[in-house]
């Protein structure tokens, strides 16, 4: 399973580190109808988080997966600023596990 | 009745004399004598060593030998190569052989409905071919679905099946449409997940062809006409050896179905590191296919993708299709909503994503265990 890990978190982070970005300019933007596939993709990524056992991050993309579905239902301000938030938190607990991984690659 | 004593098949072989080395295959194999198809030859009574092998079938034997006669190109399917005597002064390459001879004189020892398919994809732009082949296989194994022949028309088809699907060999023609066959081998072979699949070029080419997809990481290059008879007995001592070498728990398969590209290339890797045979699809579209041609033992759906709901999926399985395959909901979603899908969906379980994928692996595991 290790294995499994070195090869797959870097990917991870990759992708989990583009899909919170865009959810982030959504978000920023009050692009309202761009929630509906920012909400999947973040479940998307809960579930990704889940499938390599990153038990922070799998939890924290499902809230911010349901507060972008609040968001697309009723837009206001509140809502917008708990949503990036939410995902700025995500943001930087997906860098911590870049970093991490990177040192663990760079020490194998 | 017992399709026995067929006594060929072909065999990858590396001649090397004190002069030259050659990379050819071989047929006609028997305790003694081997007869090696290649244009290179030298005086009779020339003393050389040959390696034989074929990947998941045979070791690699190295036999001394000599030159013991050799053929001009003939009628088609006789075509020129050198008889090499074998030295078998050796007790340990005479085993070697008899052991070998043995396996190939067997009768066909498929027994066990349950048993899964030797998976073999075909690439190959001629229909002719491709239905000679089906036609061959049907005739050939007693047992139908002993061995299962997928079918692609050229490279980049090819590709697509070869990334969604485990196939034992891989058959692939020289000349095809667009990309030649020596790309596509050489693509496979730089692909982690495939570069040991067995794989087997064909071709009208020739010497050319033959370097070409050699050079590329074929295992074995035969040419055209082929010789249906020997590549079949080949097929057969694949499949048999498969068979043997596999314990029946791991042999099952297993097809994933999730829209994340991720997900599916991560589930399909802890499977497959556990001993599963694994399919994995995208869409609804590919689902399907890969439902009817890779007869899985158990089916992995994710719950919410963009073309319908895994419940939903399952629910259609059981009651419209009457599959009973064992059939796992997989989803980040909440436990309690995902128990109340599945147990609606006549689903046989639920896995939460979150679980992580040791405990994914062991369902799987678990399930098929009780469902043997």
């Amino acid at each position: 399973m290790d294995d499994l890990l070195a090869k797959f978190v870097p990917q991870f982070v990759e992708l989990a580190r583009s899909r919170v970005a865009v959810a982030l300019s959504a978000a920023a933007q009050y692009d309202q109808a761009a929630t509906t596939k920012v909400a999947r993709d973040l479940h998307t990524l809960a579930g990704e988080a889940g499938l390599l056992g990153l038990k922070e991050v799998a939890p924290l993309a499902r809230d911010c997966e349901l507060k972008a579905k609040r968001l697309h239902a009723s837009h206001t301000d509140a809502e917008v600023e708990g949503l990036v938030a939410a995902l700025r938190q995500l943001a930087q607990l997906i860098e911590g596990i870049g970093a991490a991984s990177t040192r663990e690659g760079g020490s194998a | 009745m017992a399709l026995a004593n067929w006594g060929r098949f072909i065999v990858r072989a590396e001649i090397h004399s004190s002069s030259e080395s050659v990379v050819s295959y071989g047929f006609d194999l028997t305790e003694t004598s081997i007869f090696v198809v290649t244009e290179w030859h030298a005086a009779v009574g020339t003393p050389v060593s040959v390696r034989l092998s074929f990947p998941k079938i045979l070791e690699p034997i190295d036999v001394p030998a000599r030159i013991g006669d050799i053929r001009v190109a003939g009628e088609p399917g006789e075509p020129a190569g050198i008889g090499l005597v074998f030295d078998t002064t050796s007790s340990d390459v005479r085993g070697k052989l008899a052991s070998l001879l043995e396996r190939v004189n067997a009768p066909l020892t498929f027994t066990a409905v349950e048993d899964r398919p030797c998976r073999v994809l075909l690439v190959d732009d001629s229909w002719l071919i491709r239905d000679m082949f089906t036609y061959g296989t049907a005739k050939f194994f007693e047992r139908p679905g002993a061995l299962a022949i997928d079918h692609a028309e050229d490279a980049e088809r090819a590709w697509g099946k070869l990334a969604s699907s485990t196939y034992d060999l891989v058959i692939i023609d020289y000349f095809l449409p667009s990309e030649d066959g020596a790309s596509l081998i050489t693509r496979l072979r730089n692909d982690e997940r495939l570069s040991h699949t067995p794989v087997v070029a064909i071709s009208v080419g020739g010497r050319d062809a033959r370097e070409a997809t050699l050079s590329a990481g074929a295992d074995v290059f035969v040419d055209k006409p082929l010789i249906f008879r020997d590549l079949f007995n080949t097929l057969r001592m694949l499949a048999e050896g498969r068979e043997q070498a596999r314990p029946a728990a791991e042999r099952k398969a297993i097809l994933v179905f999730d829209d994340s590209p991720f997900a599916l290339a991560l589930t399909r890797a802890a499977l497959e590191s556990a001993g599963f045979t694994v399919a994995i699809a995208g869409d609804l579209t590919s689902f399907e296919r890969q439902r009817v041609s890779f007869d899985p033992d158990l089916i992995l759906v994710d719950v919410q993708m963009p073309e319908a709901f895994g419940d939903d999926v399952a629910s259609t399985l059981r009651g419209w299709h009457g599959v009973q395959v064992p059939i796992l909901l997989v989803s980040s979603l909440d436990q309690s909503e995902l128990a109340r899908r599945a147990q609606r969906a006549q689903a046989s379980g639920y896995i939460c994503k979150g679980a992580g994928m040791p405990e994914l692996v062991r369902r799987c595991r678990e399930l098929l265990e009780t469902t043997r």
